[in-house]
């Protein structure tokens, strides 16, 4: 596709719809990087990105794990956290209200069971400033769950099927990257009624500290994040973009305008921002402004018209 | 966006709201061995209360985002250069990994990120208050805003225990004894210095002294082994002790939660945002790493 004269970046729409989720512009934050929002107010006005996506809920509260909890690889954070939360009715009571108008949110699920998913998603239904939900299947450091949803087919089956019956909100999977065919996970979400998939989440690692001949997390396994990720996580974004044409977004070490073009090129709706939010608060509303100043330099007059734009022999998934 | 006023320290206080910044650096002074002084200037600096720190990046912004290392590090603010309200920071580091390295060859007009001030400060003065100050190695550089603070005030007093390796590693004091009626003594492991030992041992022959219970409270920071000591002899004068920890963070501001620590009451504080300022009593020391 050739385009014509630049534009000015005042005339480039940025609105995208993800899955049925209106964005003002394709930014989001990850789960588990944006705390529930408020924690970056002093940095970042929450209106100038697309939205947020809440650290994963549970039905109760959540203790993490014992430290340490996060170590530095190269270009990457590994962490073993545990998915502590506050639980999901004080994240409806108490961190819901505490958030400005016009900010979108999309709440993050996970628990130890099937059934509990569903419960979740029931809570989180017809709350009014909950506009998705993502289907967490894929944390690789949670013994009990986790990994084991989100690994193999016929289990993600089973849990998309089970929150798609329990909730009519807009509904994401995120998906893990530690299994063979991230294709396969994606037609098993698209195929059960999930909305739109989300990928990829951090990939499972271990580190060792040689002097002391000991992993250096207490939880031995970690998930990788950050820009050492960032190639893996934009091949399985272009397999899955492929093989599904429900929405797609797009996650793994994006730290910049750049960073997150490539994932929309490839086949992504929207993308999210994670462990680049530790370094620098306010840099998805850079990203924001730096994706909307791409598309004017390339002549795109929509920011959607970019999902998908890859020129390359094999042709870009047509949806 | 809205600044706080800069207020003291003190429980319940408003702290100044932080700001995401490139601090640049206006010179990196070598104070011997590994140990090093960074001033930076921080263009809209909103002030900062004794305890809080900083997250700086690991060495200079160059062309594009360093990434590797990829983590800013957590420092304690040491102090503002002329005093309070200028936006020229000082920040005492010892180079130890490839972050600190980095950062100590950054050079003036260099930019590197910042963010803070961040944490919760130490807590107001009791009043008269005897404040008994134990810093061991580069836990000095959290505690020197506590005794400009409290010698300003000129209600009680303040003595200043240093403890280091040896006569280099120390930092800091000749910043600490300019300070108005502020008593320091030293101890270094290998003698060069001062007495010959352990701060703690310092610590243990100050409260042995006679003190006044009811008005002293000992502030400590420093190695986790050398906060848990000091905590134990203040507890066996009947003192409060208040520890300032130090712990790996990848943000600062309280949504990576990495530098969880257990507490003795059960669950976790963050050392970024209940702390690093704790009641020594609400550490459950044995579960830290």
């Amino acid at each position: 596709m050739t385009r014509s004269a630049e534009l000015l970046p005042e005339n480039v729409d940025s609105a995208v719809d993800l899955a049925g989720i209106p964005l003002r512009n394709p930014v989001l934050t990850a789960s588990g990087t944006f705390g529930y929002g408020a924690e970056f107010s002093p940095f970042l006005d929450l209106t100038r990105i697309g939205g947020f996506v809440a650290k994963s809920l549970t039905l109760e509260p959540r203790f993490g794990n014992p430290p340490p909890r996060i170590a530095e690889a190269p270009s990457a954070l590994l962490n073993a956290i545990s998915l502590e939360n506050v639980g999901v009715e004080a994240f409806v009571r108490e961190k819901l209200p505490a958030l400005p108008e016009g900010v979108t949110i999309i709440a993050s699920i996970f628990e130890t069971s099937i059934e509990g998913y569903g419960e979740v998603a029931k809570r989180l239904t017809g709350v009014p400033r909950v506009a998705g939900l993502e289907v967490n299947a894929s944390c690789p450091h949670v013994e009990a769950g986790g990994i084991e949803f989100g690994q193999s087919p016929s289990v993600l089956a089973e849990l998309v099927r089970t929150v798609r019956r329990s909730t009519d909100v807009p509904l994401l999977v995120k998906l893990s990257p530690n299994v063979t065919s991230i294709s396969e996970m994606a037609k098993v979400c698209e195929a059960e009624g999930a909305d739109g998939i989300s990928l990829i989440n951090a990939v499972q690692a271990l580190e060792v500290d040689v002097e002391t001949r000991r992993p250096v997390l207490a939880n031995r396994l970690g998930g990788l994040s950050g820009p050492a990720i960032r190639p893996i996580a934009l091949r399985m974004v272009w397999q899955a973009a492929q093989a599904v044409s429900i929405p797609i977004c797009g996650i793994g070490g994006i730290a910049s305008a750049e960073d997150a073009v490539k994932f929309l090129l490839c086949g992504a709706t929207a993308v999210q921002v994670g462990t680049s939010n530790y370094l620098n608060p306010a840099v998805a509303g850079e990203i924001a402004d730096g994706i909307v100043a791409y598309a004017a330099r390339h002549g795109f007059a929509k920011v959607a018209e970019l999902t998908g734009a890859l020129l390359d022999p094999v042709g870009p998934p047509q949806s | 966006m809205v600044k706080t006023p800069r207020s003291p320290s003190g429980p319940g206080e408003p702290v100044p709201e932080p700001l995401r910044a490139g601090a640049t650096v206006l010179e990196v002074l070598d104070e011997g061995g590994a140990n090093r002084r960074i001033r930076v200037r921080v263009e809209g600096w909103p002030g900062f209360a004794a305890g809080q720190f900083v997250m700086i990046g690991a060495g200079p912004v160059m062309a594009a985002p360093r990434t590797d290392p990829l983590l800013p590090r957590p420092m304690a603010i040491y102090r503002e250069i002329d005093g309070s309200g200028s936006p020229d920071l000082e920040i005492l580091f010892k180079v130890g990994g490839r972050g600190t390295a980095l950062l100590s060859e950054a050079r003036a007009g260099d930019v590197v990120s910042l963010v803070g001030p961040l944490g919760t400060p130490f807590p107001g003065a009791i009043p008269g208050e005897q404040a008994i100050l134990v810093g061991g190695g580069t836990g000095v550089a959290s505690i020197y805003q506590l005794a400009r603070e409290r010698t300003r005030v000129r209600d009680g007093s303040v003595s200043v225990l240093f403890g280091a390796r040896s006569a280099g590693d120390l930092m800091g004091v000749d910043d600490f004894e300019a300070l108005d009626a502020v008593a320091v003594s030293i101890a270094t492991e290998d003698g060069s210095r001062g007495s010959s030992g352990l701060v703690t041992d310092l610590l243990a022959a100050a409260l042995a002294d006679g003190i006044d219970s009811s008005r002293a409270r000992v502030y400590a920071c420093g190695p986790v082994g050398m906060m848990r000591r000091a905590a134990e002899v203040a507890k066996t004068h009947g003192i409060g002790c208040v520890v300032s920890l130090e712990n790996h963070m990848a943000c600062g501001f309280g949504v990576c939660l990495g530098c969880a620590a257990p507490l003795s009451a059960g669950g976790f504080g963050l050392v970024c945002r209940e702390g690093p300022v704790f009641d020594a009593e609400a550490v459950a020391w044995e579960g830290l790493p």
